[in-house]
């Protein structure tokens, strides 16, 4: 029998549930008229059949609610009948004081019940019928009961009588909640109380069944960090903002406020334990919870939470990788690396509704997931060389073991961390471990390798059928290509004529090869059921128990996101396949980005923004945020950039690492230059490389974004040599970790040093290589730039060379107007300008509007930039055409505008907007 | 100074007074201790001081110092204890409830003192209530045992308790008792600050209540906490003290401590124990089991402790002396979890591990916070090759006690079983920082830096440093540095080890192929250096092995004798005509 009591799906009764027996009494009192005693309409006894049901459906709940919870929720329910409910409830509960009234009760209970062949009802009469809802629930009670050992019938009785004592003493405090959430279940339940019985059940079950099939289908792999591609489940837990409110109080308020665990305790012998499913999906909800957004949990009371769940269930090991993510969302590296060893020394790795033994039936448990694992959180830590060590040992044991399946998630894992991290050689740590996978030789270039281990990943996902590990994959590829020129991997042999340019082709088969995964991931064939999660669905929907899914068609003037969720969530996308696309649509704008086309990379950005949000993790809702803000600040000014960063930083006010400081930092950094402010520009940039991490080849792209802007400064101060001297070593930095498109940039500054500093000759090769690599990596707006630079080094040569600065400019002229930022326009209009001012052959009385019109565009997109040095050469251009001109008056003004911006350049006013104080 | 005579006066009222209050536990300690003190010869007949004990003829064998005055204990604030005979009135009452709290009906002696006031009542009374509370505790974690373990069942009596004792505290109307209950309860609660502030404070109004000063000990988990700890001096300080040390790895302050107590309670069981039990921890094996076998003879039907006795007799594999002892301990009590214990050990050494195993679990169901058992039950699984079921045994050794660096020990070697040796490297790095002077720890850490996987020879290199630094007996560490050193081309360093394991071989008269490589190499190294002389020495040694080395070194010699000869020949040749 003992064994039968802790299978894992165990039914225990508690008092709640002997509360809902009570009722559930009353609701079908074996009478022989049709409103028994105590209802006056049917509608009234209709209503509180509703309610019970949903009640019996929420007792998988893992949170029971209290005696006193339960009688908040009857008066709203019973109408004019409340007190007598409640008066009932409470004395038949508190008549309960032995054990044999408990026996009497479950007895009384049989009663209720029909007999098995009660099928035929008479019309007049109420009488549970014992296959549906209500009456299977009170045979699962009576069964449950009737297990009980005789001391488990003593604790349930002391349980029944804290359950009352609690409630009395908290009686007071009833009046204020009441105040403020006298709930929906009104409405939504009104909206059924004169309907036909049997037709709720039919769409309540219709319902059910719905949501057990959406949630069937899924497949979790909760090992599996978020950095891969967040293999977890479907249900949008607290998306609902009104039931996460009610979660985190509920929670809250029993265990955070009291400090003393002890007393904890005391007080909620109430909070009773339930079956092990429940708990697990529970677990598993937190864990998405913080893998999607760790920064919303609060380090401490999410600890004691999990650290109560612990004293109640000692043998549950998966609160301690609920610890680990705790910890290590919040950077805590030693309590993770502590936690992480504790859950897979318990489990081996083999714990949880997602482990299926695996056929061979090795007894050895699965530590090769632990070192997946640790590996990540190295490389969350940004320990690069830990982390690939422990990746290493990692597809060792995979192979060793034979789980092809943690093996192909290793492999990805690794091949992100290459990707993400520079390295400048592998030897020693890629060696023998890989002569499968990179058999052709270990005298490959880290990029080599990251492509076969790319190909050799992808391609055992394909065969394992791993969906969205293909779908992550796929992705990774197209980074990969989007990046990298494509050599041939061997050095000998027949030799295709390569052309080395990378190949926006690819990049875009890659990742619609993503999209397949929408299509497919119902197919996906699930090897266990989620009852977990499915149990725990009802957590959020105690609130409005019934109906909202009418309500919510009916009812469009509701929250937008409301009906969204409700609607889509039992039977659309899963949370994770949505994230998946979501990324590949964050990868389209980057690869526009790069490419070159603004409005491209904006509409993704956007689509990403409106469709995906919500399933997204909040470092890259943030991300996306991060893009759209920089495109206005490029297309619109700093004015409207820093009033969106305004909205976007309350938004991730939490993040932590938030890429929404480091974008506020470069758009101070960028107005200060701009205005001339270059002690304010040098600080900013100062701060910006404090962010990034002091360990070698971490945090790469900040690294090198920092002293791209500290030269940036320099050269702002005319401090020339200094400027080449950090854009050099940057350069050599970019050579060594293959960073092909970040050193293009790098050349690019380079030449603008010598243009400025007047070494037009020493500019124009780097000028040139930063062409060449712009075309093999298909950059085409950068290209544009480094035309336009060209023209101007050309043009600074002598007049005699404005034909050719005049045609670059030209050449380049349809690329900078339809995708240039405000900044790169208005250098080419005055570029051009300057060549034809300064070309001999050009007069200027002839044909003034060829010459003032740029200036005047340039100028306009200058004032919204505050960009004062290039405003007072453009306005010092036009004074001189105005004076050529003899439009004396115009040159007056001209040359006003030229003082001012120099005045502004000279003397930086000190009227900083509040943003900037950080 | 207290004197034996002092000390014993105060421990025989002591015993009275513990034993009126039913703290059973602290009486029979306070007992066995006021036998240990040597008593006056001249005052008993000599049968009357042999019944009392054995020859000490072994103890002054290993007597290192040998110690001639009692304990500096200082002025010794309290003398005798003096406890009021109170509530004669009530005392018919109080024997009633003593009789049945004797009887364990715990909750009928609360009963009939429910009005009592006096101190002595109100104590029993609140003591019965708490062990009652325990009773059911007990009891109630099996029948909520839930399929996720065992339910925290909480001692109910707790919080009432807590509220009594708190205000009769808070007015003074409390003794030195109540205030270890009150302690009691504080600690249990969680509360450890106030429990150990309380326990302190009964402890230094009543010294004699070694059940307070445990409980106050198993409060003192650092060193910091004890210096912290505002104890007056007494000679049950040091007993204390003694035993903190012990917990805390301060081996040998707490074997001195016990070796100066020595000489008062001189045939003190308890502190004879605990000598062998700090010698154990020092790894003096020889000695632990001479001073066991002392202790069995006078005191054949002890179990306490017997344990430790049993793993030196298993690390010295005395098949039949483990057996007797088994037997013997069966014999005397078959539930406890030393008796256990001692059966899984002696199964162990026979190899049968599953068996072993069974035995070892008897022991933590009787107590599951054994920590030893844990850890042994671990090593039993290792050998039946259960890695998983090893490492989670290892792993609760180690949730209970996380300085337990065997657990830590274990986990890494199960580890680097599975082939995981850089996970396995997290495992040892725990166990050498909570035993940084134990050699083998040093050395398994080594062995698992010098795998295939990593071979991170630099590392290992640095751990067998530290390893042959901390009195490497088995000698592993000296010659795999020589080894690493040449191998890493360091012919200079691996002379050096080399020389250094070969002397040490030499002093410890062993013999085996490792002389033969030293030698092998120290000789063609010296030959390489042109050192001649040196190489000389070590071939010639090589000469009385056999095995090829004997040619090789025969060769080496005539090579010498050749590049020597060429030189100085021709000068020999010079001089002679």
């Amino acid at each position: 029998m003992a064994g039968v009591l802790k299978a894992p799906g165990a039914f225990a009764i508690t008092p709640h549930k002997v509360s809902v027996c009570v009722l559930v009494q009353i609701y079908a009192s074996p009478s022989q008229i049709s409103i028994p005693f105590p209802f006056s309409s049917v509608s009234q006894h209709n209503r509180l059949g509703l309610y019970l049901l949903a009640l019996t459906k929420s007792c998988d709940d893992i949170l029971e609610p209290k005696l006193e919870q339960l009688i908040s929720q009857l008066r709203e329910i019973g109408g004019l009948l409340d007190h007598w409910l409640t008066d009932h409830l409470t004395s038949r509960l508190s008549s309960l004081s032995s054990p044999d009234d408990l026996f009497n009760f479950f007895n009384d209970m049989r009663g209720v019940l029909g007999g098995p062949d009660s099928g035929v009802m008479e019309d007049d009469q109420v009488i549970l019928d014992p296959n549906s809802n209500l009456g299977m629930f009170l045979r699962r009670c009576i069964l449950a009961f009737n297990l009980l050992t005789f001391e488990g019938i003593c604790h349930l009785l002391t349980n029944i009588g804290i359950y009352c004592k609690e409630a009395i003493s908290s009686c007071s405090s009833y009046e204020l909640r009441r105040l403020d959430d006298s709930g929906n279940d009104l409405e939504s339940l009104s909206e059924y109380e004169n309907m036909d019985l049997n037709l709720v059940f039919k769409k309540i079950n219709e319902e059910m069944e719905a949501r057990k099939r959406a949630t069937e289908r899924v497949s979790f792999h909760l090992h599996l960090p978020k950095e891969l591609s967040t293999l977890v489940e479907d249900i949008e837990v607290f998306a609902d903002p009104k039931s996460e409110h009610n979660d985190k109080g509920r929670e809250s308020s029993s265990y955070s406020s009291s400090g003393d665990l002890l007393r904890d305790v005391d007080l909620n012998g109430g909070v009773f334990l339930r079956t092990n499913w429940q708990i697990q999906g529970y677990l598993m909800e937190q864990a998405d919870a913080i893998e999607k957004d760790g920064s919303s949990f609060t380090l401490n009371a999410f600890e004691l939470t999990l650290r109560q769940l612990q004293k109640l269930a000692p043998e549950l090991h998966r609160v301690h990788f609920l610890r680990y993510l705790n910890s290590l969302y919040h950077d805590d590296y030693f309590s993770a690396l502590e936690n992480l060893h504790r859950y897979f020394d318990y489990s081996a790795g083999t714990e949880g509704f997602d482990f299926v033994p695996p056929a061979g039936c090795n007894s050895f448990g699965r530590y090769e997931i632990a070192l997946l694992c640790l590996g990540m959180m190295h490389f969350h830590f940004g320990h690069p060389k830990q982390a690939l060590e422990v990746l290493t040992e990692a597809v060792r044991v995979s192979q060793q073991h034979s789980n092809d399946t943690c093996l192909a998630y290793t492999l990805a894992a690794i091949c992100n961390l290459l990707s993400e991290i520079g390295f400048s050689t592998t030897s020693g740590i890629l060696g023998s471990p890989f002569s499968p996978m990179t058999s052709v030789g270990t005298s490959l270039s880290v990029q080599q390798q990251l492509f076969v281990l790319l190909k050799g990943s992808l391609k055992r996902a394909e065969s394992l059928k791993l969906k969205q590990l293909v779908a992550a994959n796929h992705l990774a590829m197209a980074k990969f290509n989007l990046t990298h020129v494509q050599r041939p991997l061997l050095s000998f042999g027949p030799k295709t004529s390569m052309k080395l340019r990378t190949c926006p082709v690819t990049v875009c088969k890659e990742l619609r090869l993503g999209y397949h995964l929408i299509s497919e991931f119902c197919c996906e064939g699930s090897t266990m059921t989620t009852d977990g999660a499915f149990s725990t669905a009802w957590l959020k929907n105690l609130q409005k128990p019934v109906g909202s899914l009418v309500l919510s068609q009916d009812n469009s003037s509701r929250d937008n996101s409301n009906p969204f969720l409700f609607c889509t969530q039992p039977s659309s996308i899963p949370g994770s396949v949505l994230q998946l696309v979501g990324s590949s649509y964050l990868h389209r704008a980057t690869a526009w980005e790069i490419y070159g086309s603004a409005p491209l990379a904006r509409v993704n950005a956007l689509v990403y923004a409106t469709c995906v949000a919500d399933a997204s993790s909040s470092s890259d809702a943030a991300l996306v945020h991060v893009k759209l803000i920089q495109h206005l600040a490029v297309f619109k000014g700093y004015e409207e950039a820093f009033s969106a960063l305004k909205i976007a930083e309350e938004k991730f006010l939490s993040v932590s690492k938030s890429r929404i400081l480091i974008l506020k930092l470069q758009l101070l950094h960028e107005r200060a230059l701009h205005r001339g402010h270059l002690k304010l520009a040098q600080q900013v940039c100062d701060e910006l490389g404090v962010l990034a991490s002091s360990v070698t080849a971490v945090d790469m792209e900040l690294k090198i974004e920092a002293s791209l802007r500290h030269a940036r400064t320099l050269l702002a101060a005319k401090q020339f040599s200094q400027a080449a001297a950090v854009a050099h070593s940057l350069f050599c930095m970019c050579y060594k970790f293959n960073l092909q498109v970040e050193s293009a940039t790098v050349l690019l500054l380079l030449a603008e040093i010598h243009l400025k500093s007047g070494n037009a000759v020493v500019g124009l090769p780097h000028a040139l290589a930063s062409l060449s690599y712009c075309q093999s990596f298909n950059l085409d707006l950068l290209r544009a730039s480094a035309t336009l630079t060209l023209a101007e080094l050309w043009l600074s040569l002598g007049s005699n060379h404005t034909k050719t600065a005049l045609t670059l400019i030209h050449g380049a002229f349809p690329m900078i107007l339809g995708h240039g930022g405000l900044e790169l326009c208005a250098r080419a209009y005055i570029a051009e300008a300057k060549c034809y001012l300064s070309d001999p052959s050009f007069s200027v009385s002839d044909n003034p509007e060829v010459v003032l019109d740029p200036l005047r565009q340039a100028s306009d997109e200058l004032h919204v930039l505050e960009y004062h040095e290039l405003a007072a050469e453009g306005f010092y251009l036009m004074a001189i055409v105005f004076d050529k001109l003899g439009q004396l008056e115009k040159r007056e003004e001209a040359a006003a505008s030229f003082k001012n911006h120099i005045m502004a350049l000279e003397n930086p006013q000190d009227g900083e907007d509040p943003l900037s104080n950080a | 100074m207290s004197s034996k005579e002092s000390c014993r006066n105060e421990l025989r009222t002591a015993i009275r007074q513990l034993t009126d209050r039913c703290l059973y536990s602290a009486s029979k300690w306070a007992a066995e201790q006021l036998v240990g003190i040597e008593q006056d010869p001249a005052k008993f007949t000599p049968s009357n001081t042999r019944f009392q004990r054995g020859s000490s003829s072994i103890r002054r064998r290993f007597r290192t110092n040998e110690i001639t005055s009692t304990p500096p204990t200082g002025v010794a604030y309290v003398s005798t204890p003096v406890m009021e005979e109170d509530e004669v009135i009530h005392g018919d009452f109080y024997l009633l409830a003593k009789s049945y709290f004797d009887c364990r009906e715990y909750r009928r002696a609360a009963h009939v003192l429910r009005d009592q006031t006096g101190n002595k009542s109100v104590f029993l009374r609140c003591y019965a209530l708490y062990l009652a509370g325990e009773k059911r505790k007990e009891e109630e974690m099996i029948e909520l045992e839930g399929p996720l373990g065992k339910s925290d069942a909480v001692n109910r009596e707790l919080v009432s308790l807590e509220r009594e004792l708190s205000s009769l505290c808070k007015n003074g109307m409390i003794d030195p008792f109540g205030l270890y209950l009150y302690g009691l309860v504080l600690k249990e609660k969680g509360n450890e600050n106030l429990a150990r502030k309380v326990l302190v404070e009964s402890v230094n109004s009543y010294p004699w209540n070694w059940s307070a000063w445990s409980e106050l000990q198993s409060l003192c988990t650092t060193v910091d906490i004890l210096n912290g700890l505002n104890l007056s001096n007494h000679w049950m300080k040091e007993f204390f003290l003694a035993s903190v040390y012990q917990e805390l790895r301060m081996h040998n302050e707490s074997l001195s401590k016990y070796e100066n107590l020595q000489g008062t309670f001189t045939f003190s069981n308890y502190i004879q124990a605990q000598i062998a039990k700090a010698r154990y921890s020092l790894r003096e094996f020889e000695q632990v089991e001479v001073i066991f076998e002392d202790l069995l003879r006078n005191d054949p039907y002890r179990v306490e402790d017997m344990d430790t006795y049993s793993n030196v007799l298993y690390t010295k594999e005395c098949f039949s002396a483990l057996s007797y002892l088994a037997h013997r301990v069966i014999m005397t009590d078959k539930y406890r979890p030393e008796s256990c214990c001692i059966i899984g050990n002696y199964y162990s050494l026979k190899g049968q591990h599953e068996k072993s195993v069974i035995y070892f679990r008897r022991a933590l169901k009787l107590n599951k916070n054994y920590l030893s058992a844990w850890t042994l039950m671990g090593h039993e699984y290792v050998e039946m090759k259960n890695t998983p079921a090893a490492v989670d045994a290892y792993r609760r050794a180690v949730d209970i006690n996380p300085r337990d660096y065997r657990a830590w020990y274990g986990l890494g070697q199960a580890y680097e079983m599975m082939g995981m040796p850089h996970y396995a490297l997290h495992y040892f790095r725990k166990s050498v920082f909570f035993q940084p002077i134990d050699s083998r720890l040093w050395i398994a850490m080594a062995q698992c830096y010098e795998s295939e996987q990593l071979h991170m020879l630099e590392e290992a290199i640095k751990c067998y440093k530290r390893a042959a630094n901390c009195n490497d007996t088995e000698a592993i560490a000296l010659h795999r540095l020589a080894k690493l050193h040449r191998e890493l081309g360091y012919p200079e360093e691996a002379a050096f080890y080399y020389r250094k394991d070969l002397e040490r071989m030499e002093a410890e008269e062993r013999e085996g192929p490792n002389i033969v490589e030293a030698l092998m190499f120290l000789a063609t190294h010296y030959k390489a250096q042109k050192r001649f002389e040196e190489a000389e020495v070590y071939c010639t040694r090589l000469l009385d092995y056999t095995g090829p080395e004997r040619e090789t070194a025969k060769s080496l010699l005539r090579g010498m004798r050749m590049a020597q000869s060429s030189f100085p020949s021709m000068d020999v040749e010079h001089f002679h005509p």
